[in-house]
């Protein structure tokens, strides 16, 4: 186990920013961390990186104590800040070198690499760059040192379409090389796109784990009838049928033929299958929380 | 990985350390030719015209007047006897004027030290790297010592320039001579006084996460300790028990000056211990502090 958090739990005083949390996170593993604002997700984050003294429990990164061994434990990860300030007085490559030197790790010809692939000049003072761009430098210092755990606080934030999914891609290379990469985002997509795994927290607590790829298996079908049928007998892995006038609406998580045949018998005007999404999910939880 | 730090921190800082070591190279110039002027001219003009120097002594330094008591506040000591250049000299080492300057230097290096990169955003960045809080403290720790022995040398040197250009090394005159070796080790006096804000500051820095919040509350606990110290002598039989509480107290350059044998008074040696121990105490109180706390998220 890479990272593992018990009972991690931070009290601001009369507020709870997190609340029990548990999670545990294997080698090379994506995994994504969603949740509306003050749902906890950055404070968890801080909490791996030592910055915050948990109220109660721990964390751990490759069994070192997040706040009592954090030299040890941040030894293990690289780490993008949501809120990104830099040494405005530094230019890219030295702010890249600086980091580098901090962490005993000379950068490679793999700073050349990354400038081209990310179009950046790193010759360039940071005071002198968008925000865009300060984020691809910051990206370059996460992506360099190639640690076993990569953490990243709304990563995708200020990117253009284009950098961010070349960032994503960088992600998805990263978990490929066995680098572990944790993310917090509120973009579903990005999270759809990449993660093995997605926790949901809402108000500091940890509400569902959702493994990718059982939901890259789940389709939601939405039929529309061209008459009006008395009764459906549904096959098997049909699940939350809804039906509406001449409309049906399910989730399939059996082999296609078989839902073929089915809609086949029946008088369908229009169909749509598409593989389901996170928003569904992320909705049900949201709209629940909120009901309570 | 500290010298790492050192390092960054010695790039951020070189270009006002250049131009407070400059001003206070320039101070030491300008009060060089104010000595001179008034040691070998003013002084012997007034006393052609009838004004004798005990008179003036009386006026301005007499410890029963108003004006007395505050000139003596402000430029040290009934030692100083205004006809003497090396008194007079020594007089640019207790001037609130470059006490200022560097009091200014060493709050604001401190409070930009913790608070300063909190509220900058920059620490979370530092702090993501495999380094201890307690070696951020130790960076600044090495660069105060770096730093401070440096503008203490250029003052040294403004005295050194100053006296040699306005000829008060080799004057023949025995009361206008200045011999600015003499004036080599209140240079730890300055040290210490400047130490000591430094470590205080960083004290108050390592609490907070606003740099301009460090700035006031520093630079309101010593300003309420340098009139402490100006009101102390003003009016004793009320303030005076409290002078001692303050680091102006504590900060006697002249004694050092005008005494060959300083290194043999222990009451020397008592106020560059507790500015010394200020500081130092400051600083353990910043690291433990700074160990503890939580990292808030920039403001």
């Amino acid at each position: 186990m890479l990272l593992r958090t018990e009972q991690l739990t931070k009290n601001y005083g009369a507020v709870t920013a997190l609340d029990r949390l548990d999670l545990e996170v294997v080698p090379g593993e994506i995994v994504g961390i969603l949740g509306p604002n003050g749902s906890g997700k950055s404070t968890a984050l801080r909490l791996m990186l030592g910055f915050l003294k948990p109220t109660s429990g721990r964390a751990a990164i490759a069994g070192h104590d997040c706040w009592a061994d954090s030299v040890n434990a941040r030894r293990l990860v690289s780490y993008l800040p949501g809120e990104l300030r830099l040494y405005e007085n530094m230019t890219g490559i030295q702010l890249i070198n600086f980091l580098s030197d901090l962490r005993k790790h000379s950068p490679t010809d793999r700073v050349d690499q990354l400038a081209r692939l990310f179009d950046i000049d790193i010759q360039r003072p940071l005071a002198q760059m968008s925000s865009g761009m300060k984020r691809k430098i910051a990206l370059m210092q996460v992506l360099l040192p190639e640690t076993p755990l990569v953490i990243l606080d709304e990563p995708t934030n200020t990117l253009d379409p284009n950098m961010r999914d070349q960032l994503l891609s960088q992600l998805a290379q990263a978990g490929k090389r066995g680098q572990t990469v944790l993310f917090s985002s509120h973009v579903l997509t990005e999270v759809e796109q990449i993660c093995d795994r997605v926790a949901i927290l809402q108000r500091g607590r940890l509400v569902h784990w959702q493994d990718m790829a059982s939901l890259r298996k789940i389709r939601r079908v939405r039929v529309r009838l061209s008459q009006a049928v008395d009764a459906i007998a549904a096959p098997a892995h049909v699940e939350s049928l809804r039906t509406h006038a001449q409309e049906l609406d399910f989730q399939y998580t059996g082999p296609l033929p078989e839902l073929l045949r089915w809609l086949g018998e029946l008088p369908v005007a229009d169909l749509q299958i598409e593989p389901m999404g996170l928003a569904e999910i992320y909705q049900k939880y949201h709209q629940m929380i909120g009901s309570n | 990985m500290t010298w790492v730090l050192v390092r960054k921190l010695l790039r951020d800082i070189w270009l006002p350390l250049v131009v407070v070591a400059t001003l206070l190279f320039l101070f030491q110039i300008l009060w060089g030719r104010i000595t001179s002027r008034i040691t070998t001219q003013i002084i012997t003009d007034l006393q052609r015209a009838g004004l004798t120097l005990e008179f003036l002594q009386n006026v301005l330094l007499s410890r029963n007047e108003m004006i007395g008591q505050l000139v003596q506040a402000i430029i040290g000591g009934e030692q100083v006897e205004l006809n003497k250049s090396d008194n007079f000299m020594s007089i640019s080492y207790v001037h609130p004027l470059p006490l200022t300057i560097l009091g200014i230097f060493a709050i604001g290096r401190a409070a930009n030290a913790i608070a300063g990169e909190i509220d900058r955003g920059t620490m979370e960045l530092l702090l993501a790297q495999p380094i201890r809080r307690m070696q951020i403290v130790l960076a600044h720790l090495v660069v105060d010592m770096i730093v401070i022995p440096t503008l203490c040398l250029t003052i040294w040197i403004g005295t050194y320039c100053s006296t040699w250009w306005n000829g008060l090394q080799t004057s023949e005159n025995a009361m206008q001579r200045v011999d600015p070796m003499r004036f080599l080790p209140a240079l730890l006096c300055i040290f210490a006084l400047v130490f000591a804000h430094s470590g205080v500051t960083m004290w108050i820095s390592s609490m907070g996460r606003s740099r301009a919040r460090v700035w006031g509350w520093a630079i309101t606990l010593f300003l309420c300790m340098f009139l402490i110290n100006v009101f102390g002598q003003i009016l004793p039989e009320a303030l005076e028990w409290l002078r001692p509480l303050t680091v102006h107290y504590h900060y006697q350059p002249q004694q050092m000056i005008f005494n060959e044998d300083w290194y043999a008074r222990g009451s020397v040696w008592f106020h560059l211990s507790v500015l010394i121990g200020a500081g130092a105490v400051g600083y353990t109180l910043a690291w433990t502090t700074f160990c503890r706390r939580d990292l808030p998220a920039p403001l």
